[in-house]
């Protein structure tokens, strides 16, 4: 069907081009046949005019002649009555028609000349049989006045006798007077020729084209390039016979007609010849005007079929952009109902995996409780349900978490917190985390930094953790137990020396993601479905989070997955590097200005020797334990190395013994660190060593310090931290402002556990009251909602701080919130709130807090 | 809105066509019905040459030098300038002199180109204008008007000094070690010595030029070193017999035809260059004489296929150039003799001559014209330039020259005996002193 609809849509297309042909092919035939009539018809009518000119000077020559001849006769009778016919001759002197005439007496052979001479036939040739009025004519010849000439010969007749013969010369030139000052604009070339002798007497006035061939008819033939031998042989007839012809020949390489044209019964020939473009002027003239009004109506009617076209074109444009506009509106229309629905069905999966994963807990929950209830009378099973519900709680809380960072992120109300901070917390921070879930499941953890060029840096930590969090819980969870996760921080190029360009990867050897998954693998609501990972709980908005936190950043995130063998994230971030960073001052105070680092790699060792550039202190270098002893010696050991930095590596290839060797050599104030893996075996013996520790790689300036900071402090430290161990809330006394009763329920019985009182007021506005109304002293610290009725936490916290009262300034105020976000933080800290916790309330943590604050303030 | 603008512009479309086509009709008035011819009144003078003229309006043709200056003068005056040509059919023709000669003493013409001897019978009958008193007269070289005054009238102004000389191919003399002639036993041991190498005839001759052999001869010491003025006195007195100097060169002549270095019988019927030019192209023939323009005329021996050089008669004084004069007349009873005076002022002009001297590669009459020879010629031009040369025209000396010399030439190749010719020489001498 297809294919008829084609092929009848080419015949069309080709159909209409043809129509369009076939008539102008008609056309051009009529213009053509018409243009060709015309010109018939002309050149036709030209020729007739031609020949009519042509019998025109044949009838003014045989005139002259006639009237020559006629005179001739007159004369003659004039000289047969004259008594002395010699005489009479004689009284006509020179005259321009008869330039001689002469009179021979019958008998005689000599006569007398008007010109007094004597005169005989001899020289003129009578033989011809021309005659003009009846009169013989003589061939032409050139006469005694060097021009053409011809003698007419006439009997004188007296009374019935002839006495003698009158002889009267003409010449050519006479002809020239009569004839036409050159025809057809002057083009037509025009010779007289005698017949008999074929010579030219007469010639165009002074013209003649160079070897116009102007002597006689074989020099014509000659000089026009007439050799066709039967032509010549045509004309010769013709002349013979003395017949008027015509025909055509190329004449200095123009057509040309050549006439032939008999005077005087054949005595003379008019020769000559005439372009035809000459002859044809008007119907060339014709022919060209006719050309003319074809062409501009050819001219016009293709403007119009152009105008016609460009019309078309643009209707046809302006349709198809229509068209065009249609179907992209179409295609919006369906992407937005395609992409409504798949919102509408990952809203619904989702919802449906909520209701799942919400459920799941809170009716571990609410079992508990259930059983809590019933065995409340035995502890063992109360702790253990608490703890159950605990649990359930906390990965609810995670979930509920979740959902609203991805509405908020999603919502663009976001505002991302940076601030200055180390890559050593944050790689501390993921480690403390990440390294406990993947013991757990039997994984290898690896952690690598190289290539950083400033390890303090801006950006907004939490965020960081965060994504870095996300990535390696991923990791944890979706590799197989006894895998391996990598984690690296490489430092890159610097695009701009104010940022840091570093690239974080996150590498297992777990489970992998199909093709079709990665694509999805950042949209939200998504969640990897197969049979390995559904064990796996998630809200699946991990990775969508992450994503748009990286993006909020100005950094780039990428992954790369192959099914069983594993996962590779890429995030690349470029982070500012703050104005006046380095803890110069702190590691002046430490007391350590030079150190000698035995690292057997190259890269680690300039990367270390980088990052302590800012430092002020001096590092030295060396690749092994032997080199080290040569430098300690040197250097007069003690004496210039505060600080010994050795590679675990070094010392598993050197041996553990070298390493005493130089502990051995090395004074007691001088410190050996030994850089290794945390999981590292072998380490026991070597920390039996006096002043010897362990820095946990990767290397960091921070850690660095504070590992110094840390052994500086050791002796004097030990103590104080058993104390603090043992601190309690035991006799201290708060004021809550919180307008949920079940959460100051809950406040107050836990804190009354610690043996802590707690005095609980519904609003910030009480609170300020109550604080106002206190004793100084009365109360260790304040814990504060913030979305409360009356006042909120903030504006109380700012009253409180603004009263005036010394302890108004120094009391802790800790804010407890469900607003769990960092610019709640934020926003809590610049109200004059110390600390920040969310709910649900970890008391541990809310010990730990008040413990540091208050014996802060103690 | 749209369709209204539409019909708008339909109507004003259609009010423009319409307006457009009433422009188109026209009628005349009743004033322009009756049309009017005048006969152009054309200013024409008749010019007798043997040359012919191109058609004005014709492309591409090579225009001769002489219609050049025609041209010149055209343009300058407004005249035009009709040609009547003659051209003999063959011998028994009439010549051309012999028809200049008619058609001037029937003042058919207003101007003519005569050869030497024509332009001094025509004078001796006082048939020609002055030309002393035209402006191009007095850039004329004293040798040209030397030759052309007859009883202290300028009958002719050439546009060219003709000089004869003998046409050599140098690589057949080299051929036979030869050197190039000087003297006539030079010469004719050279035809000798060609002979002898299987080459019958040695000098190509026409029925025209053998008078050149005559005239280096018989007036190389005249003209060179000579008392010239007193010599011609006495020639024109009968005091000295022009026999006498023409003699040598005559039996000198009757030398070459007995033993055969020319062939009279032909040379007797053949027109110049028509009869041994195409031998002497041909390397058949090493020696021609000819006119200086035939060695840059593609049509005489303007492209020969080997060394050609140009060198003077043999005379007892060198190799020596034979310089004829011809000259442009005008009627005396010319119909149209003003516009003919005026006409040949601007041909022989300095303008006129130098485009002449261009185009042919001539020596010019004008003194104020110069151009360069090409190589072939340079030993004829270095003789001239030296003043070393004869002339075979002087309308001082009261025997014509140059048609005389021709024709008794012409009568010891039909097979008169020298003392015959000296004999017609002295009654020629006697009939022009008696006149």
């Amino acid at each position: 069907m297809n294919n008829e609809q084609n092929e009848r849509k080419m015949d069309g297309s080709i159909f209409l081009p043809l129509s369009f042909l076939m008539v102008f092919c008609i056309l051009g035939l009529v213009v053509f046949l018409i243009a060709n009539k015309i010109s018939a018809e002309m050149s036709a009518s030209a020729i007739q005019n031609l020949s009519e000119s042509l019998d025109l000077i044949e009838c003014t020559i045989e005139a002259v002649m006639n009237k020559e001849a006629e005179f001739q006769q007159l004369m003659a009778e004039e000289i047969a009555l004259a008594e002395d016919p010699e005489a009479y001759i004689q009284v006509y002197g020179n005259h321009q028609t008869m330039v001689k005439i002469s009179l021979i007496y019958a008998g005689k052979t000599e006569g007398v000349s008007n010109t007094g001479e004597a005169f005989s036939e001899a020289g003129l040739n009578f033989s011809g049989k021309g005659t003009v009025g009846g009169l013989e004519v003589s061939e032409s010849y050139m006469n005694y006045m060097g021009t053409w000439a011809y003698t007419m010969k006439c009997p004188v007749v007296r009374e019935g006798e002839e006495i003698g013969h009158l002889y009267i010369e003409y010449t050519y030139d006479t002809f020239d007077r009569s004839l036409p000052d050159g025809f057809y604009n002057k083009k037509a070339m025009l010779y007289i020729m005698d017949a008999e002798s074929q010579r030219f007497v007469l010639k165009p006035k002074g013209m003649g084209e160079r070897s116009a061939g102007h002597l006689n008819m074989e020099d014509f033939f000659r000089a026009n390039d007439i050799q066709d031998n039967e032509l010549r042989e045509q004309v010769a007839q013709s002349v013979k016979n003395g017949k008027n012809i015509m025909f055509q020949h190329d004449i200095r390489g123009k057509h040309s007609l050549i006439y032939m044209w008999s005077v005087n019964d054949g005595t003379l020939f008019l020769i000559g010849y005439v372009p035809v473009d000459a002859i044809q002027q008007e119907g060339k003239t014709v022919n060209q005007n006719i050309l003319i009004v074809v062409a501009t109506m050819l001219i016009a009617f293709f403007l119009c079929c152009l105008l016609y076209y460009l019309t078309q074109r643009q209707q046809l444009k302006v349709r198809k952009e229509r068209e065009q506009e249609r179907e992209i509106h179409n295609k919006q229309l369906t992407e937005a109902l395609q992409a409504a629905q798949i919102a509408s069905n990952s809203k619904t999966m989702f919802l449906s995996n909520m209701s799942h994963d919400i459920r799941t807990p809170m009716n571990a929950v609410i079992g508990f409780t259930t059983l809590l209830a019933k065995d409340a009378e035995h502890p063992e099973k109360v702790r253990e349900y608490t703890k159950k519900i605990m649990a359930s709680g906390q990965h609810l809380l995670s979930l509920i978490n979740d959902i609203l960072d991805v509405s908020k992120i999603e919502s663009g109300k976001v505002v991302l917190s940076v601030e200055e901070f180390t890559l050593n917390d944050l790689v501390s921070s993921v480690d403390a985390i990440i390294r406990p879930m993947a013991s757990s499941k039997g994984q290898r953890f690896h952690v690598q930094v190289r290539d950083i060029t400033h390890e303090y840096l801006m950006g907004d930590e939490t965020r960081m953790n965060q994504i870095l969090i996300n990535l390696l819980s991923n990791a944890v969870k979706y590799t197989q137990e006894g895998g391996n996760i990598w984690f690296r921080i490489i430092g890159l190029k610097q695009r701009s020396p104010q940022y840091e360009h570093i690239r974080i990867e996150v590498q297992d050897d777990g489970y992998g993601m199909t093709q079709d998954y990665l694509k999805i693998i950042f949209d939200a609501f998504t969640r990897a479905e197969n049979s390995t990972t559904n064990k796996v709980q998630g809200t699946g908005l991990g990775m969508a989070i992450t994503k748009n936190i990286i993006e909020l950043m100005g950094g780039t995130i990428d992954v790369s997955s192959e099914v069983n063998k594993g996962t590779l994230f890429r995030v690349e971030l470029e982070l500012r590097i703050p104005e006046g960073q380095a803890d110069r001052r702190l590691w002046a105070d430490s007391g350590i200005s030079r150190i000698l680092a035995v690292e057997s790699d190259k890269a680690a060792c300039e990367t270390i020797c980088m990052l302590m550039k800012d430092t002020g202190v001096v590092m030295d270098t060396v690749s092994d334990m032997d080199r080290a002893v040569q430098m300690l010696h040197d250097r007069q050991m003690g004496e210039t190395y505060q600080l010994l930095l050795i590679d675990w590596g070094v010392v598993e290839t050197d041996g553990v013994e070298k390493l005493k060797a130089v502990r051995e050599m090395l004074p007691d104030t001088v410190w050996v660190l030994l850089l290794a893996e945390s999981d590292t075996a072998g380490l026991d013996e070597v920390l039996l060593l006096k002043n010897t520790e362990v820095l946990i790689k990767p290397f960091f300036v921070r850690a660095f310090l504070d590992k110094v900071m840390e052994m500086k402090a050791e002796q004097y430290m030990e103590a104080a931290e058993n104390t603090q161990n043992g601190v309690s809330l035991e006799g201290l006394r708060f004021l809550a402002a919180e307008d949920n009763e079940i959460n100051s329920e809950i406040l107050k019985e836990i804190l009354k556990i610690e043996g802590a009182e707690c005095e609980v007021v519904e609003n910030g506005q009480l609170a300020v009251e109550r604080f106002k109304s206190a004793e100084e002293k009365e109360f260790d610290a304040i814990l504060m909602d913030v979305q409360m009725p009356v006042m909120n936490g903030y504006d109380a916290t700012r009253a409180i701080r603004a009263l005036g009262r010394a302890d108004a300034v120094e009391i802790p105020i800790i804010a407890m919130t469900a607003n769990a976000f960092a610019e709640d933080e934020k926003e809590a800290l610049d109200a004059g709130m110390n600390v920040h916790l969310t709910k649900p309330i970890d008391v541990e943590l809310l010990k730990k807090v008040i413990t540091q604050y208050v014996h802060r303030k103690g | 809105m749209e369709r209204k603008r539409k019909k708008r512009k339909a109507f004003f479309l259609a009010g423009a066509a319409a307006l457009i086509l009433t422009a188109c009709v026209s009628r005349p008035s009743p004033g322009d019905n009756v049309m009017t011819f005048e006969r152009e009144n054309e200013r024409a003078v008749t010019l007798f040459s043997p040359m012919e003229k191109t058609m004005p309006d014709a492309d591409n043709v090579a225009r001769s030098a002489s219609e050049k200056t025609v041209t010149l003068a055209e343009e300058k005056l407004g005249v035009t300038v009709n040609y009547i040509t003659y051209t003999a059919e063959d011998y028994q023709d009439k010549t051309y002199d012999e028809v200049a000669l008619d058609r001037a003493r029937n003042d058919l013409d207003d101007m003519y180109l005569l050869n030497p001897d024509i332009l001094q019978k025509l004078a001796e009958e006082e048939k020609l204008m002055d030309l002393s008193e035209l402006d191009s007269a007095k850039n004329l070289r004293d040798v040209v008007k030397m030759a052309n005054v007859v009883d202290g009238k300028l009958v002719g102004i050439p546009q060219e000094v003709v000089a004869y000389g003998l046409f050599i191919n140098k690589d057949m003399f080299d051929r036979y070690d030869l050197e190039l002639p000087e003297t006539p036993e030079d010469f004719l041991e050279c035809c000798r010595v060609f002979q002898e190498n299987g080459i019958d005839t040695p000098v190509g001759a026409n029925r025209w030029w053998l008078e050149t052999f005559v005239f280096a001869q018989a007036y190389a010491d005249l003209y060179n070193g000579g008392e010239l003025e007193a010599e011609i006195a006495a020639l024109n007195s009968g005091e000295k017999k022009y026999s006498d100097y023409m003699r040598p060169g005559f039996e000198f002549l009757q030398k070459m035809i007995d033993c055969g270095y020319i062939d009279a019988e032909k040379a007797y019927v053949s027109e110049a260059i028509e009869g041994e030019g195409a031998d002497f192209l041909a390397q058949k023939t090493p020696i021609v004489m000819a006119y200086w323009s035939a060695a840059n005329a593609d049509t005489a021996y303007g492209k020969p296929d080997f060394n050609m050089q140009v060198i003077g008669f043999p005379s007892s004084r060198g190799q020596m150039p034979v310089v004829s004069i011809t000259g442009i007349s005008v009627g005396v009873n010319a119909e149209h003799a003003e516009d003919a005076m005026r006409t040949l002022d601007i041909m022989v002009s300095d303008e006129a001559l130098q485009l002449y001297a261009e185009t042919n590669k001539v020596i010019s009459p004008s003194k104020n014209v110069q151009v360069e020879c090409i190589p072939a010629l340079q030993p004829l031009n270095d003789r001239i330039n030296e003043n070393v040369f004869v002339l075979a025209t002087n309308a001082g000396m009261k025997m014509e020259q140059w048609g005389n010399t021709c024709m008794i030439v012409r009568k010891l190749l039909g097979g008169a005996s020298v003392e015959e010719c000296m004999a017609e020489l002295d009654r020629l001498q006697e009939e022009a002193l008696q006149k």
